[in-house]
Formats: C-alpha cells, structure tokens, sequence
C-alpha cells in the first residue's frame, strides 16, 4: 500500500496504480477523452492534467499516464490546474468542434467558444480505436499513418482491412464518430436487432432484454461476443464493478422430480411475409401488430412517440388489416384476439399522436364477443376509428412518400382507395414453432390446427395424466381466458396433489423491525418515470429537486421504472444508506403497486406502514397529458402531501385470524358443480346451493355440443360425482336468506321447505348463472313457427320427433342472430349465439340436407377453432346474410308461413325470404336473483345485471372483496367448456386462501378510542360492511355504550370516522392530524 | 324498416343448385370479404364485380342475376381465384355464370340443354355432322379425278347459298336472343312476351338503370352517341387490356380477327375464296388466308394445351364447351388448310373427301356452336360493355344534370 494526498486527504491505495486510477477511487471526476479503463494509458489529450507536488516544487503532469507513488501529494482543482485545463479543452475544441464528447466537457467547464482558429477536423488522435483493435481485440485492422501533420487513422493503405473481424468497437469508441466501420471491413456489418422490440432497433451484445426483464440482469449474446468467439476483449469484465461477468458460465441441465406438469409455452405470431401480396418485409413501413405494441410503448424502440419505420416521422393515417394469416384456408381459425387489440392500438396510437390522427380499421367481422369488449368497440367508433368492412387482398407502395396504398371496397360496394403512412398487419395466433417437438417429449395430441388437443369438458387436460395445459397453447385466446385457464390447470394439479400440498414452501422471513419511535422523521421520496408514462408528461427531475426541499427529506431521487426489481433493491439500499425511517414513492395507483413498496420497506427492516405512495400517473401524467407544466406542478403538490403524511405516519401490525376451512357455491349449475367438485377433491367441505330442485342450470338443455360431447351424459355423470361426495353437503330448493361475515369467516343461513340451516365457511363462490333472454321481438310468442335456439335445441335432440322423422323439419328456415344482445338496452354481446346458430344450422343439415338455411346476423363471432364450423355450415351452403343495427330484419305472417324481410347492407336493398320457421338466437340475461347475493356480499353488478369482478383482463374470478369469487354465466355469458375452466379458476383461487390456517388483516382499519365514544352509534348505519355494533358494557360501575369493530369485515373505507361528532373512531393510517396534514400540504398552509 | 316502395328482392335458395349446373360454382365458405373484387383490374368505382353477382347467386336473388351485365364484364384472368382466401374460384363462377346467361337469353332452350348435357352436346354435334353427310351424299357435284376441280364437286355459288341461308337463320336466333338480353338487362324483367314488352316500352321507354335505389331513364340519344362503344370493344376487345396479363389479350385479338377474316371470305366471299383458280403468292387472297389461318391454328392449338396443362388459374376447370369452342374451330381450320394444301399438290380425291369434311365441321360450328355454344360470348361481351357505358352514361347525366323530379321515375316497381 502507498499513501497519497489527494487535495489535501491523505489515503492509502493499492501499489502499481496510475494517479488517475487512484484519483478515480476517491469519487474525483476528472475529465478524460483518450483514456480508458480496459486499455493501456497514453496521454494524448491531457485532459486529465494534476499538479503534482514533490521537493518543493510542483509539475503538471497527465494524471493517466503518471505512476501512483508513495506521498505524492497531488492537487486536482488548483487555479493553474484549471487554467491549463481550460486551455487544452480551448484547443480541442478547436481541432474537433463538431464532437459531441468534447463539446460536453466544454460545457461542464463553462466554455462556450474556443480563442483558437477551427480547424474542424474530425479525429483527436486519441488512439483510442488504434488501441482498442490492437491490444483487446488482437486484430491492428486500423493504425496511426504517417507522421507529423499528417497522422491519421487508417486502415492499411486506406484499403478496407482484410483482418477486420467487423466488431465494431473502433466505431463504439470514436469520441468524434470519425471512425465508420464501413470504410474500415470488407465485410458488411450486420446489425444485431433487438428482439424484445421487433427488431425494429439494435441492441449490443451485452444487454438486459428489456425495462422489466425478470431476471432483470444483463446477458452476453455468446453468438456475438468477440470474447466467447475469439477469446479477446473481454472489456465488460474490467467494467463491471461487481464483477459479474463470468464467460465461463455453461447452460446448466435441472432435474426435477414433480408430480405434474403445466405447459404453457403459448403462441407465436404468424410470419406475415408469407403473405406477400400485403408487402410486409418490403415495404418498411408495413409493420406487425406486435411491431406496432412495441413503437406505442413507453419502453419500445422510439420511446413511445408513434413514428413509422421508413423515415421516423409521426403517422397521419395509420391502416389495420385485420385476419392476416387467420381465417384462411390452411388456418381456417380465428385468432380470437386481433379486432380488440387492434381497437386498442387505435385508440392508443390517437392518443399519442392527436385527435386527428386517422385510424382505418379492415375487417371482415368485429369480433367483440368479451366481457366490456363491444363497449370500447363502441366507443372506439366514438373516438374516430373507422372501421371498414372489406378484407383487402394487396397493398401497394408509392415509391416517392413510401406511403401505403389500400384499395377496398367501400360501404357503396364499389372500389375505393386510401392512402396511409403506416400499415398494421394484425397477425394472427399460431402454435409454437416447437410444437411438435413438445408434443414428442410430454406425449400429447395436438388437434387439426396442430394446438394442444383437449376434449369439450376436460379443457385444461392433454391427452396424458399428470399433464395440464394453458393459454393460447390449446387455443388462441386473451388475457382474462388465459389466466382462468392458468387457474384452472393449477387447480388440476392441486387436487392431484393434495398430499404434499405445501410441502416445499419455505415461509418469507423479513428482517427484525427497526424501532422508530421518537425519532425525527428521514423521509426517502422514490419518484417514477415509468418509461414516458409518467415522464413523457412530468418533469420528474424537477419533481426530485422539489422533493429535496422539503421538510424531513433526506434524500429524493428519480427511477425508470420504480416497480422493477433493481430499483427494489435500489430503494432498500438507500433506506440503509441515508438511514431513512419513512419511504414515498411517487408513481402509479396505491390499488396495485402499494403492497410490492410496503414489501420492499419491510425487507429493509422497516415496518411496512411508514410508507406513502403519490399517484402522479393517474391523477398528473394521465389526466393531465395535454398540459405537462400544470401537471408537473400537480405532482409537486401531491408529493408534498405525501410527505407531509408521511411525517406523521405511525408503524402498525396486522393481526391475523385463523379461516375456516369450507366453501358456500351458490348455484348448483355446470360451473357451481364444477367449482364444488374441484374444491371437494382438494380435500375442502363444500356446501353448495341450489334454488331448483334439480341441479344442472342451463346445462340440462343443451343436447349436443359444436365441437363433440354428450352434454347429458356428462351432466348425470357430474350430479352423480355431487351426489355421492361426502366433502359436499348439497342443499337444494334452498334460498339464502342471509351471509354475513367476510374472508375466512362467513356465516351463511338459507331456508329450504320453510326450514332454515346455518353454516360456516371461509370462502364463497358465485355461480348463480343466468337466463336465455325471452324476446318481445319479431312475432315470438304471438306465432308458435318463432322459437328461440334453445327450443330448436331440444326439437333437434337424439329423442326428439325431428331427429327421428326426416321431413318434419321445415324446408325454409331462418335464424336471427344479436336477439336481445348488442341493442340499446343490453349493449353487449351474447358470446354464444353465434356458434350456437352454427351449430344448430349444421344439426339441421345434418338430418335434412335439403333445408335451405337463412342466418340473418351482424358481425358472426365464431372466434377461436368455432370459425371451422361456421367454414363448414357455409360449405353446406347455409347463406349468412348480414344486416345492420338500424335496419332490422322484419318477421310477418304470410299465409301459413311466415316472411322475413331484411335489407342487405351491400345491395342496398330488402330482400324477402318465405320461412316455415323463424329462429331466434336470444342473448343471455343475467339472473334477477344476483341483486340479493350481491348485497350480501358486498360486491358489486354491472349495469347489466352481472357480477363485476375485481379486474377485467387480469382479476377474471375475483372480487375486489377478498374471499368472494365469481364463475360461470354469473360472470359473463359463455359456453361450457369456458364455464368449466372458469368455475376450476375460482375453485383455484378459493384454494389461495383455503390452504392456510389464518389470515392476515389489513391494518389500516377502524379503530375505536373508548374514552371519546359515547355510544351515539352515528357510525353504524353508514359502515357500508356492516362492520360496526353498538355495544354496552359495565365500566366503574356504570353502563359505557360504545361500538365494537369486526376487524374481517372493515375495509377502512372511514365512513365511520367521518360521521363520528365526538374523534371516537378513526382509520388507522389515515388518523385526523395525517389528513389534515395532508390538506394543510395540499393548501400550502404552514 | 323503411322499405315501403322499394324494389324488395325475393330470395329464391334454388338458384345456387340451377346455377351449378352450368358448371363450377363453388361458394365453398365465401365469407364475403371482397378481395376477389378489390383485385380485378376490371371492377371500378361505378361496376363491381364478382363478389356482388356471387352475392346474387348465394342469397337466390333470380331477377338481380338475370339483368346483371358483370360477367360479360369480366375477361377471366384468374386473379380473383388466386387471392381468394376460401379458395372460392370466383373467377369460373364468372364463367359458369356466363353459360348460364347465355342459357337464359337462348328462347330456344337448346344452349339449356346442350349446357347442361355433355351427352347431348355431342350427340347435336353428330347429329349436325350427320345432316351434312346427308346434304353432301345427296348433292355433290361429279368427281373430278384427272385434275382437282372443287367447284365442280361443289360448286362455290350453291355453298354460299346454303351458307347464307343457314347463317340466316341461326342470326335470326341470335338477334331474337340479344333482344332477350337487352329486355332482362336494360328493362331489368324476367318477361318477355309481347304485352309485357309494350308495357315495359310505355312504362320505362327503352330501358332504365338503378342509382341510388332510384330508376334512370335511359333515352334513345345515349343509345345511339354510344353506339361506337360497342364497335370499338368489339373490334379491339381493349378491356381485356386491364389484366395483368396482356399476352392474353394479343392471342385472343388474333383470334376473333383470323376468325372474322375466315368467316367473311367463306360466308360473305366465298366465290372469290373458294375458287380453282391458284392465284400466285402474293395475290391477297393467299396471303390473306395464311395469315388467317395461321393465327387460327396457332392460337387455338395453344388454348387446347393450355387447357391440357392446366398451369395457369383459368385453365384449371375446363367445361365441354371450352374444349368444343376452340376443338372445333382448330379442326375447321386444319381441314381447310388441307383442303388447300391437297389441292395445290393436286390430289382430287382427297380434296373432295377433306373438303366434305371441312363442311361438315363448319355446318357444326355454325348451327351449334355459333347459335348455342360458346361463340355467342363474342356477341353477349362486345353488347354488355356497350350496355353498361348507357347505363354509366345515364347515371353521370342524371347525377350531372340533375334531372327534374319528372325524369326520375318513383321507387315503385
């Protein structure tokens, strides 16, 4: 060890060092430009100059170049140091003006011109690339030149080099971009492209995949790393200073013993080159849909500003081509999800460009058939999209702008055609390229469209026990059937499981709490960019200035991405680092991200409560995306709020109560016998309701299936299962007259026969159904030759007379599709009718080949593997005929018949149709009973009668209250195999808390302070939980009223504490002095 | 619904199956995407086509079907086929369509039957082939042996009567069918007897189109200022232009002008044609015949093995008509080259025997294949592109003019 003075600090440093190295380890910047951690020093530019003091006299020397030796006494920030430096920074500039590296050290030293004659060369001579090539990568490909003032870099007889392995490192470390690495290798660079972006920009060789990568670690591309190909460079490991670079890391073989398999590998996107004629790979500025998800992200290749690849500017008309490699003949599926994603992007991409922005939408059918989705259908329509109705076949490029032609045909039924900036192919959904090797290896069947194979009522079962599946995997699908499949499949392997359920949880230890009491508040405050989310509107790093000032701050900075799993530990770090005792962070809503931050405070020892959150992405970011000052001062306001709570806010501890281990399914349907079964074979009691007095629901009316099954034998096969089940006490012709309680503790009272029993339970799950709407429509109930689906069903059955008698069914028959769906009054669609009007048209055609089919519809949303069969009716000669919301089909008595009019939207006139049978595909209503349960439940419906859940696309079967989940056409209207998967879903979640012995409480509750209640029980009827009693106890003597608090059912709403006139009752974490330190923040009151 | 007073269509579900006997008409899954319409060069902003008449036939609608103009618009260059994402092939639905049209403007009923029969087709073949033995048994001249003497065997001056008479007649069939396809077309009604024409003339004069679901009157003016339309497609067919694939439009030119020569020298010239005379090589009449001759065997030789082949998208289905139209046409040729050729060696007796063959080929052609086959195609197509410049003609004036209300007719039908 040496000992040096460094301005004035003596310190020990290791031996062999250069002054500049040593320099560096005290936390001194000096400003460099030909030096380089991973190369030998040269001393070319000087910048790093010191002053030097040794025998009484000092020298100025290059820090880089200059050996560490014992007492030297250096000075990095003396006047003559700086003068000097000034000076070569004025000579630099002048050689190289243009360079970006030097114009930013000329800035940091306050230098606006240089005194000295330009001479606007492009190269300092810095040596870098020369050393780079020569020492790291072994190659010498470029090389100083001549002499004097003739130096120059080049590569042997200014020839491309023939040695040049075209690594590009040269060009990377160019401080003036002279050095093109085209004019340097024969060989022709190839850009890495950025896989998680498409390609759509490049990425190094070294990288971290992308913003939320889990892992979120950096990763070497071993096809690219000169290291691992030539054995040189190996520059990253000299870098990293926690040296993590290994090379010798080797793929490692697992083995695992399970007792089960999940196979989720999902989908990937059709290759849209293989349609040519759509110019995709040819013209650039038709992208993908995934392409174009990824030039709308915050994160993606442009940082969420909408430009088109050809030459980065803002599109003005952006086209979507729906169905491109779906709804074909070699893939004759619908992928399901490509018409709402591509509403989405439209709607995105017009909120990121403007209003005015133009977003054509090609399609043939909308297939809007979700939970919500024909709503934002409508209101994407609100919003400007236009949607066009015409599949066009090819695209044409206008070689001047590049722009895209499409020509279509329009509502007239005559050619057209638009001009647009940008192209969006929406690709469709195909199996995995490994697929048949997955197949080999687990032993599964895939089906005709080469998916996983699964039966109508085993949809999370491959063909092979022990193996479930999931996704889009076994069918393209979205997000919210994706996850109730996920469910699904665990709930599979939980009850196969059961015995060793738990067996491999080890339980999270955090560390022990620090005491915080009595001590001055040292508040941290974590602000968000989100990518541009946030900062595409915020001044986030105005906001982390403005955090520092106040009060009790002690430390602000800015994160790209908060939520991510470095910036967790960024957070953790820093508690420890500044001591902190109180943690804000400024980003997106408390609802999802508060419990990952509460964790992340616990893990550093804090208690989890002395954390606050300002949403400046909803509440700044968001609403405000037209005005970024105003809501960059509204962040501010909301951060000191935050921490002016924070200041004030108190650790708390949860208390746990222990669950009881039973479930109440309401509703003895497919899904409610269903989710009993799987909870039952999970080894949990089930009580399961049931008002009729036979079980089934909807179920015992379906007679056969579109794609195979016996739905009656199935059925007896299933109530059999129920009957028999000893886990399950099956109530039926049962009312619920009552359920109160909440999440591990329910207590339930249902009436059957005048009779009324009570039970406990921990978990409740709604099943409750619905009904097939009974239209007032087109002469139903006034002429017996109208008859909905379901009654055609039943006269199509294996026993029915129609089955058996070929010429009973009617020669002419007609079906009218969105009966009761998509109107005024029920603004959603049905989901099934569709399929079930094919699936009735090919029963028909199937018995009575000569009956002629009419199918009067507005969009058929056969989606997923149902698009063959509607393929096959149309085969058969079925004629679907589409009309419009505005002009519906007409049904009059016509003799003995009956005549249908309905008026062609393409010919633009009516056409009669005699029918000798009029069939109409009724939606499904939700059950009028769901009002009661829903308030007995404290969840919510939506306006249409159904159960809403906690979340649409990632919460499918739960409730925002906790312990209460949702499946079945109680949901959402949908056929039996999503019913099944739904009801295996909930049963799967219900298990999440089932499994344990106790739950934990949330903490920010009502609290009672005896001695200011006096019982005036003002709080009891607002709690909207029932959560607060009145009760009277003896106290010294006297009778004390007060309210007690059920700690399960209070959600810590504050109703009660808004309404308290005596400060009796309050919510902890939002005691009075916390809000009202929060209000004085917000109103700037001192 | 506010449709009282407008045309309604009936849908009629058997028309598909009546259809599909005139050939291939698959809608095989047409899910009505408009592809097939969007890619014909053909199909414009004011006729579009096919989806629109595969429309008709999928939803039953007779009457649309019987006054549409759009396959005699369509020149089959197969695009439609191969883009078509159900693999429909609307571009032979076009084809069949045509059969059936022509069926339909035939009062006579035959082309029905000879469409519908293969068997029948050939035996009106034979039947025909045998009259004309029958004729030329009965009526041929002496036989010349020492020297070839055609005119003798059968003298030019009774041919070309009997040519004339039998041309007569078939035009009379021709004419009476363009009137058919003029009323179903122009007057857009299925009836064509005399007291449903009178009523048709008095109510709708000569003819009407449909704008924006109202009637266009059409006047005799456009009738006539258009009538040079229907010269210059016949005479150049240049609508064939707009395909993609411009060789077509060359062989297929050809042909109709080494038809129209040949038909002109033996039907309207045929005593300066067929004479014993053998004019030196550059008199008119040889070169003339070579050059008609010529294109004649070489283009229809060509769609034969194109049709044989099968490689391209049109030649995929072949009916017994397309191979009739052009068989017949190349066999007539081939005999009256060697009729020629035999005659120039000077071989009487196969003159006579080729000649007689090439008669009875011709006779044929003419009483089968011109009235009731494929040949009407050239009449129907050059008509249909005139029709359709009247019907855009009337729309442009009515929509430019903005005819007074009296000019535009109610929406009752």
């Amino acid at each position: 060890m040496i000992e040096l003075t460094i301005n004035g600090k003596t310190d020990k440093f290791p031996e062999g060092k250069t002054l500049l190295e040593c320099i560096e380890r005290t936390g001194i910047k000096l400003p460099t430009l030909c030096y380089h951690k991973g190369l030998t020093p040269y001393g070319a530019c000087r910048l790093c100059l010191v002053e030097i003091a040794q025998n009484n006299r000092t020298t100025i020397q290059s820090s880089c170049t200059y050996p560490a030796t014992d007492k030297l006494v250096v000075n990095t920030d003396t006047e003559k140091v700086i003068k000097t430096r000034k000076v070569i920074i004025e000579v630099l500039l002048a050689r190289c003006p243009d360079s970006k590296a030097i114009q930013k050290i000329a800035e940091e030293h306050g230098i606006k011109e240089t005194r000295f004659k330009k001479r606007n060369e492009d190269c300092f001579l810095c040596g870098l690339c020369v050393r780079m090539c020569q020492e790291r990568m072994g190659v010498s490909a470029v090389n100083f030149v001549n002499r004097g003032s003739e130096r120059k870099v080049s590569p042997p007889f200014d020839k491309t080099s023939d040695v040049c392995q075209t690594c590009g490192a040269c060009a990377f470390i160019c401080p003036t971009e002279r050095i093109k690495l085209e004019e340097v290798s024969k060989n022709k660079a190839v850009p890495i492209l950025h896989e998680y972006n498409e390609g759509l920009i490049e990425r190094p060789v070294a990288f971290i995949p992308y913003p939320q990568a889990v892992p979120n670690k950096a990763t070497i591309d071993e096809r690219y790393c000169v290291h691992m190909l030539k054995d040189a460079c190996g520059v990253c490991k000299e870098f990293c200073e926690a040296e993590a670079i290994d090379y010798e890391q080797k793929e490692k073989k697992i083995e695992l013993n399970v007792g089960a398999v999940i196979l989720s590998p999902g989908f990937e996107i059709f290759d849209a080159k293989i349609k040519e004629e759509l110019g995709y790979g040819y013209y650039p500025n038709v992208v993908t849909s995934l392409e174009f998800e990824r030039i709308l992200s915050a994160s993606g290749p442009f940082a969420g500003k909408v430009l088109r690849p050809s030459d980065k500017t803002e599109p003005k008309r952006i086209g979507f081509i729906q169905c491109v490699g779906s709804r074909d003949c070699e893939r004759d599926y619908c992928s399901s999800v490509c018409c709402m994603y591509a509403t989405k992007e439209a709607i995105i991409a017009k909120e990121h460009v403007g209003e005015d922005l133009e977003c054509d939408i090609f399609f043939m059918d909308m297939r809007a058939f979700s939970k919500g989705f024909d709503e934002y259908y409508q209101r994407a329509k609100e919003l400007g999209v236009d949607y066009i109705r015409c599949r066009p076949p090819t695209v044409k490029e206008i070689p001047e702008t590049r722009n895209i032609q499409i020509e279509y045909l329009a509502d007239d039924d005559m050619k057209a055609s638009r001009e647009y900036d940008l192209v969006v192919l929406s690709v469709g959904l195909q199996p995995p390229k490994s697929i048949n090797e997955i197949s080999e290896k687990f032993g599964i069947e895939l089906n005709e469209f080469n998916f996983c194979k699964t039966s109508p009522f085993k949809p999370v079962e491959s063909n092979r026990k022990g193996i479930y599946v999931s996704g889009p995997f076994t069918e393209p699908k979205d997000i919210p059937e994706t996850i109730m499949q996920a469910s699904g499949a665990s709930s599979k392997v939980l009850s196969l499981l059961k015995d060793v359920k738990g067996s491999l949880i080890v339980p999270k230890e955090y560390p022990p709490e620090m005491d915080v009491e009595g001590q001055e508040p040292r508040i941290g405050v974590f602000v968000c960019h989100c990518g541009t989310n946030i900062a595409g509107v915020v001044n986030v790093p105005d906001v982390v200035e403005y955090a520092k000032t106040l009060p009790n701050v002690v430390y602000a900075e800015n994160n790209l991405y908060t939520c991510s799993n470095d910036t967790q530990e960024i957070i953790k770090e820093k508690i420890k680092e500044h001591e902190l005792n109180r943690v804000v962070v400024a980003s997106c809503t408390p609802r999802t991200h508060e419990p990952l931050f509460r964790n992340t405070v616990q893990e550093a020892g804090l208690n989890p409560y002395l954390f606050e959150m300002a949403n400046i992405r909803d509440q700044c970011s968001w609403v405000h995306m037209a005005e970024p000052e105003k809501a960059s001062e509204k962040s501010k306001d909301l951060v000191r709020m935050a921490v002016a709570k924070a200041r004030l806010l108190e650790p708390l501890q949860k208390r746990s109560v222990p669950i009881i281990k039973s479930a109440l399914v309401i509703g003895g349907g497919f899904s409610g016998m269903t989710a009993a079964l799987e909870l039952a074979a999970q080894g949990f009691d089930v009580h399961l309701v049931e008002k009729e007095k036979d079980l089934g629901g909807n179920l015992r009316r379906v007679h056969y299936l579109l794609n195979g099954g016996n739905p009656q034998e199935e059925l007896k096969k299933i109530i059999e299962q129920i009957e028999k089940n000893e886990k399950i006490h099956l109530y039926t012709e049962a009312k619920i007259e009552n359920i109160e309680g909440s999440i591990g503790n329910f207590k339930t009272t249902i009436s059957r026969k005048g009779k009324s029993t009570e039970f406990e339970h921990g978990v409740v799950i709604v099943a409750t159904g619905a009904q097939e709407y009974k239209p007032k429509e087109y002469l139903y109930g006034q002429d017996d030759k109208v008859i909905t689906q379901i009654e055609l069903e039943k006269r199509l059955s294996k026993s029915s007379e129609w089955a058996s008698v070929r010429n009973r069914i009617p020669k002419n028959i007609v079906m009218i599709q969105c009966v009761g769906s998509r109107d005024e009054e029920r603004p959603y669609c049905s989901r099934i009718c569709c399929a079930e009007a094919v699936k009735n048209a090919l029963r028909i055609k199937e018995i009575s080949p000569k009956t002629n089919l009419y199918v009067l519809f507005r969009d058929i949303r056969t989606y997923g593997f149902r698009e063959s069969y509607y393929t096959k009716a149309r085969q058969q000669n079925v004629v679907f005929m589409r009309y419009d919301e505005d002009r519906k089909p007409e049904v009059s008595k016509n003799g003995n018949g009956l005549q249908v009019e309905v008026f062609d939207q393409t010919l633009k006139m009516p056409i009669e149709i005699s029918a000798d049978l009029v069939v109409l595909s009724a939606g499904i209503v939700a059950d009028e009973g769901n009002e009661t349960i829903a308030k007995f439940l404290k969840v919510p419906l939506n306006k249409e009668g159904f159960f809403l859940e906690a979340h649409m696309k990632l919460r499918p079967v739960d409730f925002a209250t906790d312990g209460v989940y949702l499946c079945g056409l109680a949901h959402s209207a949908k056929a039996a195999d999503e019913s099944i998967i739904q009801a295996q879903a909930a049963a799967s979640r219900a298990t999440t808390v089932l499994s344990q012995d106790s739950i934990e409480l949330e903490a920010n509750i009502s609290h009672v302070i005896d001695e200011s209640c006096d019982g005036c029980a003002y709080c009891v009827d607002p709690c909207p939980y029932q959560a607060i009693t009145l009760i009277e106890y003896m106290k010294e003597g006297v009778v004390k009223k007060t309210v007690d608090v059920d700690e399960t059912a209070c959600k810590g709403c504050g109703c009660c504490m808004a309404t308290c006139p005596k400060k009796g009752i309050f919510v902890k974490g939002f005691k009075l002095e916390q809000i009202g330190a929060q209000v004085n923040a917000a109103l700037e009151v001192q | 619904m506010h449709t009282e007073g407008m045309t309604k269509m009936e849908s009629d579900p058997t028309l598909l199956a009546e259809v599909r006997k005139y050939g291939q008409f698959d809608p095989n899954a047409c899910f009505q995407c408009g592809s097939c319409t969007v890619i014909c060069n053909l199909a414009n902003e004011s006729v579009s086509f096919p989806r629109r008449i595969m429309r008709y036939i999928m939803f039953g609608l007779r009457k649309l079907t019987l006054s549409s103009l759009e396959p005699w618009l369509c020149y089959y260059c197969g695009d439609c086929s191969t883009r078509c994402p159900r693999e429909t092939e609307p571009g032979e639905a076009m084809m069949t369509l045509r059969r059936y049209l022509t069926a339909k403007y035939d009062w006579t009923g035959i082309s029905a039957l000879l469409y519908k029969s293969k068997l029948l087709q050939i035996g009106a073949i034979l039947a025909s082939a045998v009259f004309m033995i029958a004729l030329i048994v009965l009526f041929h001249g002496p036989f010349i042996t020492d020297r070839v003497e055609l005119n003798t065997f059968a003298p030019a001056h009774l041919v070309h009567q009997f040519d004339l008479t039998v041309a007569a007649l078939v035009m009379i069939i021709l004419f009476s069918n363009v009137f058919r396809m003029y009323w179903f077309t122009m007057h857009q009604s299925d009836k064509v007897n005399p007291l449903a024409v009178i009523r048709g003339v008095i109510k709708n004069g000569l003819g009407f189109t449909m704008h924006d679901g109202r009637k266009v009157k059409i006047p005799l003016r456009l009738y006539i200022t258009q009538a040079w339309q229907l010269i210059l497609h016949a005479a150049t067919q240049k609508k064939f232009l707009s395909c993609n694939n411009k060789s077509r439009w060359i062989k297929h030119w050809l042909i109709v002008v080494g038809y129209v020569i040949m038909f002109s020298l033996v039907v309207v010239f045929l005593e300066w044609f067929q004479t014993d005379n053998i004019y030196p090589i550059y008199h008119p009449q040889r070169w003339v015949g070579y050059f008609a001759t010529i294109v004649l065997v070489y283009f229809t030789a060509e769609i034969l093995m194109g049709r044989i082949r099968k490689r391209e998208e049109i030649h995929r289905f072949s009916d017994l008509t397309d191979w009739m139209f052009p068989g017949l046409l190349l066999l007539m040729t081939l005999s009256g080259i060697a009729v020629h050729i035999f005659r120039y060696l000077g071989f009487p007796l196969a003159t006579y025997y080729i000649y007689s063959f090439h008669l009875i080929v011709a006779f044929s052609w003419l009483v089968i294949i011109v009235p009731f086959g494929k040949w009407t195609h050239l009449l129907y197509r050059s008509l249909a592109v005139y029709f359709q410049a009247v019907k855009e003609k009337a729309i442009e004036r009515a929509t430019e003019e903005q005819i007074p209300e009296e000019g535009v007719l109610d929406h009752a039908a």
